[in-house]
């Protein structure tokens, strides 16, 4: 059998708090934060403390699928992917790495909240401050009511399987298939390694699809597709899912 | 610049031993991976591969090496996942 190391690949760079980060929480008056990396960034203990430093609660948790303490992944999308809810106990996210994708999670798991929080994405290389808001995602939250409606009236639905062992759900989608044969819906199961979605109009038999790989192709992916794809979560209770994002 | 740790990666193929190891980059480091091999290759007995595609995360590691008589992955840029289950 195939044996497997994991290397983090840290960042080399010292993590800082700098002048102008400190005038932006200042600034805001923030009290707290939820701080969140990614794996290459979480040796984080200076950084923490020059934050205690001012005055500034730091709230951390560690993300179910994670290894470590504050590190996030792409995957940590939905409100319950996280030990503790640290944001709604913090006035800001803040999110220390050098790309959008992990921070955007932290936007999608407050999808169904009231008390949305922006993320302070803070660049350790660049030194760069990005804000995101939920007008970031307010496209993707449009195009996910759109699919869940479609979904909904659907007959013919496709569920769409990875072989990627991380990512593999066969049993829930083929769970998900005997649910939905038994409301009137016919189901079927794709199998592939790599989801594919330019594969989907090989196969206008099928009105709506569900991704059981990885949810990000259910809240992100769609944005560049036609057809609409749900992920398995919202597809195990669709109307509930449309209701919670009215 | 991040620490790709090709010392201690040394030191365990030695432990480990394998004949063939494949290493799997994202796609940030792919550019390194010639380098990743050719230090792998001078300082071990054993053969290295690069694998040509997707490195999406812990989540995303290669399956059917067995076939190849691939002994060892070393997947960069990610760490151990706890899969969800359904």
């Amino acid at each position: 059998m195939t044996q497997i190391i994991f290397i983090d690949a840290k960042w080399l760079g010292k993590i800082q708090l700098t002048k102008e980060l400190e005038n932006f929480l200042k600034k805001r008056r923030i009290k707290s934060i939820a701080l969140f990396a990614s794996v290459q960034f979480t040796d984080l203990n200076n950084f923490i403390k020059q934050i205690e430093k001012i005055g500034i609660k730091v709230n951390t948790t560690k993300a179910k699928r994670t290894n470590e303490k504050i590190q996030i992944l792409g995957c940590d999308c939905y409100e319950d992917s996280f030990n503790k809810d640290i944001i709604q106990d913090s006035d800001l996210i803040l999110y220390i790495g050098d790309g959008l994708f992990h921070p955007k999670a932290l936007l999608l798991s407050q999808i169904n909240k009231k008390d949305f929080k922006s993320v302070i994405v803070f660049n350790p290389s660049s030194k760069k401050i990005t804000e995101l808001d939920k007008e970031v995602i307010e496209k993707q939250i449009q195009k996910i009511k759109r699919n869940l409606k479609l979904f909904i009236n659907a007959k013919n639905i496709g569920i769409l399987v990875t072989i990627k062992p991380g990512q593999q759900y066969f049993s829930a989608a083929k769970k998900l298939k005997e649910k939905l044969e038994e409301n009137g819906k016919k189901a079927y199961i794709f199998i592939d390694d790599i989801i594919n979605l330019n594969q989907l109009e090989n196969y206008p038999f099928v009105k709506a699809w569900v991704n059981t790989a990885c949810p990000r192709i259910g809240t992100d992916d769609i944005l560049n597709i036609e057809q609409p794809i749900i992920n398995i979560r919202e597809a195990l209770n669709p109307i509930k899912a449309l209701e919670e994002l009215e | 610049m991040y620490n790709l740790e090709l010392k201690n990666l040394i030191q365990e193929i030695k432990k480990r031993n394998p004949k063939q190891v494949l290493i799997q980059l994202p796609d940030g480091l792919k550019n390194q991976s010639n380098q990743i091999v050719d230090f792998i290759e001078e300082n071990t007995n054993t053969k290295a591969f690069i694998w040509f595609g997707s490195c999406f995360g812990a989540c995303d590691l290669p399956l059917g090496l067995d076939i190849l008589k691939i002994d060892l992955i070393v997947q960069w840029g990610h760490n151990k996942f706890n899969k969800e289950e359904w």
